[in-house]
């Protein structure tokens, strides 16, 4: 019983950072019709600079986030308007994924020669750190990470609902035309998305920093997963992929007691799989999930 | 060489500079281990052939129906460790292990080509690339099958009086027949009515629809068409290096690689990704000999498929085709490339004269 308790409060932790990231990557698919194959990499490259800052300034890895979010979302507008922008809108989707993944490839291969394949780790006073709650036994690391993510995706959601800048988004996001209609500058609103889908990666990657050995291949473990509740909860739809996350999430931990941790890694793949056969749209997704 | 200028002449002239250029191709080709000065040469020729069949194999869906499948290397790890494992539990005689490993992927492929093609683009790179994350997971922790992390030995086909250079030079040859039958077979559907079906649905899949082409089925037969050809060109590779460890086999990298030869080459046109093969195939065994282990063939691999994708996403040939079409008169057409070889079509197929319009 403790086991499942324990496993459970796993699940919804790592789901926690699961949905974070979900929810960023299907913001891009919503804003652009984009498959950002390098969200992950944007993840591991934000997880290196939280290695790297504590390694030269000796500081907590959370401050480097002062820097890699602004960065971040400077660096994912640029992509936007520099390079997604100038694909032609008719081979948009493929030509896109193609891009991102060259993108992928380029900071794995940079990561790789910068710091070499080396798993890094990020050495912390209270990374050994745990509590008893409720029976389970929770590292204060993995718990650091939930609520950053949590905190993270509440914020996300307060900006689309709250703001008018979420409004032009979400309308953006709805039905590029008649955004345009109304007056909202959709270029650059879908810009700032892509922007704002990025600084999640910061944010994810600083979380991921505090509690996992990272090294420059990881990304392909985490774009598999990501890329599948996207689809699960229905590409473009933040509250699917949030909620997708975390079902998934809580599932792969609960396999782990009879399963093998790599055999349950795959229940992201036969959940895509399912999903795809009986409702190639999502689970949650919209009206725009149906067409792609 | 079929690029789009030549099409629109279309004499009797064109057909037999085809001819010649084709012949003088195969001439090349074959001639190439008499003149490979080392067995080093030749087994980076015999890799160049072996990315040659996998790009071509690739041409079949990313080419004929717009889909880029980022997850190919799937199905060349499949041919690969189908044939091997073939081999090695029944004991038959490894080329026919090649072929039924091949229908075997065939036969894999179909309901992930049902899940995936069902909707439209996105899904199906999605899918692409998680098929080939989950079978390198599969693979690696399915140890007493597959050999697992420490890799599997496969049996040497020829026997043990067939030195190095012997087993190139064949492997060679091989690889050379294996790819004249994937070309003669893109060749023959592109000028099929199925071609022009796969063709309208990368030009525009609501139209093609609308116009009555049974759209999923024909995506699903390139597709698993597609698949095996690239299992072909797995199984071939894994009988010549006879070793296959999922890491390698498995890798998006090797995908990627498909993708880059037959978008740099052009993907419209038939000899499209062998071209590209040669240049990236030359490149890579370049780059690993000249920097060895380092991940710098990832920024080099990454930088020229951005660069690719941006500037010329039509590839090389199409690329020198429409600069040298920039100094002849103007064509009226917006879309160039397709009207063109929409034109060739006409011409060439009297019975869809009536559909076009």
């Amino acid at each position: 019983m403790s086991l499942f308790v324990q496993s459970l409060v796993l699940g919804v932790l790592l789901g926690g950072l699961y949905a974070l990231l979900a929810a960023g990557l299907t913001l891009y698919f919503g804003v652009m019709r984009v498959v950002m194959i390098a969200h992950s990499a944007f993840l591991i490259l934000a997880a290196y600079l939280a290695w790297v800052f504590t390694r030269e300034t000796g500081l907590d890895p959370l401050l480097s986030m002062v820097g890699t979010v602004p960065l971040f979302f400077v660096v994912g507008v640029a992509i936007q308007r520099l390079l997604m922008a100038r694909l032609r809108p008719a081979t948009l989707t493929m030509m896109s994924v193609l891009l991102t993944f060259s993108i992928a490839l380029v900071i794995e291969g940079m990561l790789g020669w910068l710091f070499t394949g080396t798993q890094r780790r990020v050495r912390l006073p209270y990374g050994g750190a745990d509590f008893e709650a409720a029976g389970a036994n929770v590292a204060v690391v993995k718990l650091i990470a939930f609520v950053l993510a949590a905190l993270s995706l509440l914020a996300l959601y307060l900006l689309l609902t709250r703001t008018r800048f979420g409004q032009a988004l979400r309308a953006t996001i709805q039905h590029p035309e008649a955004a345009r209609l109304v007056g909202i500058d959709t270029d650059r609103t879908a810009g700032y998305g892509f922007g704002i889908g990025l600084a999640t990666a910061a944010i994810g990657g600083t979380a991921l920093a505090l509690d996992s050995t990272i090294y420059p291949s990881l990304h392909w473990h985490w774009i598999g997963p990501l890329m599948a509740i996207i689809v699960v909860g229905g590409l473009g739809s933040i509250p699917g992929a949030a909620i997708a996350a975390m079902i998934l999430g809580i599932g792969q931990a609960l396999l782990q007691i009879p399963l093998n941790t790599t055999w349950a890694q795959t229940i992201f793949y036969v959940a895509l799989f399912v999903t795809l056969m009986v409702r190639p749209q999502g689970f949650f997704g919209g009206r725009l999930a149906q067409r792609f | 060489m079929p690029s789009a200028s030549d099409r629109t002449r279309g004499s009797g002239l064109t057909t037999a500079l085809k001819i010649v250029g084709i012949l003088a191709l195969a001439a090349a080709v074959l001639s190439f281990p008499s003149f490979a000065a080392n067995p080093f040469i030749l087994s980076v020729g015999v890799v160049i052939m072996s990315y040659a069949v996998l790009a071509t194999g690739w041409n079949f869906v990313g080419g004929f129906t717009g889909y880029m499948s980022l997850g190919h290397a799937a199905y060349s790890g499949l041919g690969g460790y189908a044939t091997a494992l073939l081999i090695i539990e029944s004991g038959i005689n490894p080329w026919l292990a090649l072929v039924l490993g091949a229908l075997l992927t065939a036969v894999i492929a179909v309901p992930v080509g049902i899940a995936s093609l069902r909707v439209r683009g996105a899904s199906f790179v999605i899918v692409s690339i998680a098929f080939v994350l989950i079978l390198q997971l599969v693979f690696q922790s399915w140890g007493e099958f597959t050999g697992g992390s420490n890799g599997l030995r496969v049996p040497r086909p020829f026997g043990p009086d067939v030195l190095r250079p012997e087993q190139h030079e064949r492997f060679f040859y091989l690889h050379a027949a294996v790819l004249a039958i994937a070309l003669l077979t893109w060749w023959l559907i592109d000028r099929s009515r199925f071609g022009i079906g796969l063709k309208a649905i990368r030009e525009d899949e609501d139209k093609a629809q609308a116009l009555g082409i049974p759209t999923f089925n024909y995506k699903l037969v390139a597709f698993v068409v597609s698949a095996f050809f690239t299992a072909v060109g797995g199984g071939l590779y894994a009988l010549w290096f006879g070793f296959l460890d999922p890491i390698f086999q498995f890798s998006i990298l090797i995908g990627s690689y498909m993708v880059l030869m037959s978008l740099l080459g052009g993907i419209r046109s038939l000899f499209g990704p062998m071209l590209g093969a040669l240049v990236v195939g030359y490149s890579v065994e370049f780059f690993k000999n000249e920097y060895g282990d380092t991940q710098f063939h990832l920024v080099a691999t990454g930088l020229l498929l951005g660069l690719v994708v941006l500037f010329m996403p039509d590839g090389v040939l199409p690329a020198l085709a429409a600069l040298l079409r920039r100094f002849r008169p103007q064509e009226s057409s917006i879309r160039e490339v397709t009207q063109a070889e929409l034109a060739e079509q006409r011409n060439s197929d009297p019975i869809t004269q009536g559909a076009k319009r």
